[in-house]
């Protein structure tokens, strides 16, 4: 098995630990990463999709161009990029003059778009190629007793026909199953739907409204659930349900929310023995008790 | 009171390039339900959006600043009974106001035009090498010489050209 891996613009750059652990985890689970030399914003919704769309396909078609020739299949853990992309395929499949529009753009860089790759999550690739049991099997410290709660990737969801890989789209459990083949309990709550809110315009155009939409989120996660740590495969809501902790508790005037949020492939490379110097070292609320925790070893 | 003579009936056909036809929203409030962005102050109310495109509110619409709320999970577009496309008229709205109004052309976008990236991707070498990494990642980045061909090709598309002074290389 081989992927492109499509970095995108956040996980290189905020969180690279979040890049070094699907770096050393997907090997190890014989899921080979090719690099998409030259490749570039997916492009975010908030930049040229908003302004124009040939020109965003284009960016897109960039983006397809280079995975095309190196004949792999991209794949990216940030959701946004995944919708951004699947989107952008969709409507160049789907329209003759878009292609040509595109390619037209496109030729005197000696690019083309064909067509002829496709885009992945990581959750898809995570449980559909490799699957829960090899995954189970992979790992030298399971999280026994320990209670967690998933956030599902809102991009990876909605709208089905486009981007949806699990079944059915709206009452999502792979992600899940992939939590629980790490040992850990994977406990449900009312809000486990909701969207992190993250993403777009809406924090900084509306801060104080975006960061309760979140708190009620966390409240329903404290008040409904024994959640010990917060599991997410996206960059933005790794780093918003982050933050958003950190927000209530300056509210609040207190430290009541301070659960550890990992991206899956951290949490996964912690699990499987990696450095979390390396893997897991980058977040606003300590993630290092945790970690000592599982591998009872201790983090510096 | 709204002056219905005033208004541009043609706007829906204007901006509606990727939607279903919108004329089939019934105001059913799907597309608000379950909308996180319904939540901001002034709350995002893509119902309510599609009323001022169908009757063509162009200085209403031009002054809306709402569709940049949007968190774009697409759960409207994956609810809305009719085939209306919300999600996508929420892009649609900002394209057109971007192009009748070039204060709402977001930095991102020229961002990405001189870096590829919207973020510092070249410049966090330090961070990149303390979790093992290439101080630089593959991307556009390290290859000067590519992103020059991407600034070539975004030089003809039609934002770039017509607001040629935000981007530079
Ligand atoms: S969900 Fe669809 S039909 Fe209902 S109000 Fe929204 S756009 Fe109109
Ligand atoms: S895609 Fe945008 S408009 Fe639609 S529900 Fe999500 S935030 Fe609201």
């Amino acid at each position: 098995m081989k992927y492109g891996l499509f970095l995108g613009c956040n996980v290189p750059a905020v969180r690279p630990d979040v890049e070094r652990a699907i770096r050393l985890t997907m090997p190890r689970l014989g899921a080979d990463l090719v690099d998409l030399e030259g490749s570039a914003c997916c492009p975010a919704f908030g930049s040229f999709p908003s302004m124009d769309e040939t020109a965003s396909l284009a960016i897109s078609a960039w983006n397809f161009s280079i995975a095309e020739e190196t004949g792999v299949d991209l794949i990216t853990e940030c959701g946004s990029c995944y919708s951004s992309l699947r989107i952008a395929r969709s409507k160049l499949l789907e329209s003759e003059e878009k292609r040509e529009r595109v390619n037209k753009l496109l030729e005197p860089t000696g690019k083309k778009f064909r067509g002829t790759v496709k885009v992945r999550h990581l959750i898809d690739v995570l449980f559909n190629d490799i699957g829960p049991e090899k995954i189970r099997e992979s790992i030298k410290y399971p999280l026994e007793n320990i209670n967690a709660i998933v956030q599902y990737p809102c991009h990876t969801l909605f709208p089905s026909e486009i981007v949806g890989f699990d079944s059915p789209s709206g009452r999502p459990h792979m992600f899940r199953e992939l939590v629980e083949a790490l040992g850990a309990s994977v406990q449900t709550y009312s809000r486990e739907l909701q969207c992190c809110g993250g993403a777009g315009g809406f924090v900084k155009g509306s801060f104080a409204d975006a960061s309760e939409f979140a708190f009620k989120k966390l409240r329903a996660v404290k008040k409904e659930t024994d959640a010990e740590f917060i599991v997410a495969s996206c960059i933005t809501c790794l780093q918003h349900l982050d933050r958003m902790q950190d927000e209530l508790n300056k509210k609040n005037n207190d430290n009541a929310y301070s659960l550890p949020v990992f991206d899956y492939n951290q949490i996964l490379a912690v699990c499987m023995g990696f450095q979390p110097k390396e893997v897991a070292s980058i977040s606003t609320i300590s993630r290092d008790e945790f970690i000592r925790r599982i591998t009872k070893v201790i983090v510096s | 009171m709204i002056d219905l003579t005033k208004t541009n009936t043609r706007l829906w056909q204007e901006i509606t390039d990727n939607c279903g036809d919108i004329r089939k929203c019934f105001n059913c409030n799907t597309c608000v339900a379950g909308c996180p962005a319904a939540e901001g102050n002034p709350p995002l109310l893509i119902r309510n959006l599609v009323r001022k495109v169908l009757f063509g509110l162009e200085d209403e619409l031009l002054d809306d600043e709402t569709p940049w709320l949007c968190v774009t999970c697409s759960a409207c577009e994956e609810m809305c009974p009719m085939g209306v496309h919300p999600f996508e008229i929420c892009l649609e709205i900002r394209r057109w106001q971007s192009k009748n109004d070039e204060t709402y052309i977001p930095a991102a976008t020229a961002e990405i035009f001189e870096t590829g990236h919207t973020q510092a991707v070249g410049q966090v070498q330090e961070k990149r090498k303390a979790v093992g990494l290439e101080a630089v990642p593959p991307t556009i980045i390290k290859f000067p010489e590519l992103l020059k061909k991407f600034q070539e090709m975004l030089r003809n598309t039609d934002i770039v050209r017509e607001n040629d002074y935000m981007f530079r290389s």
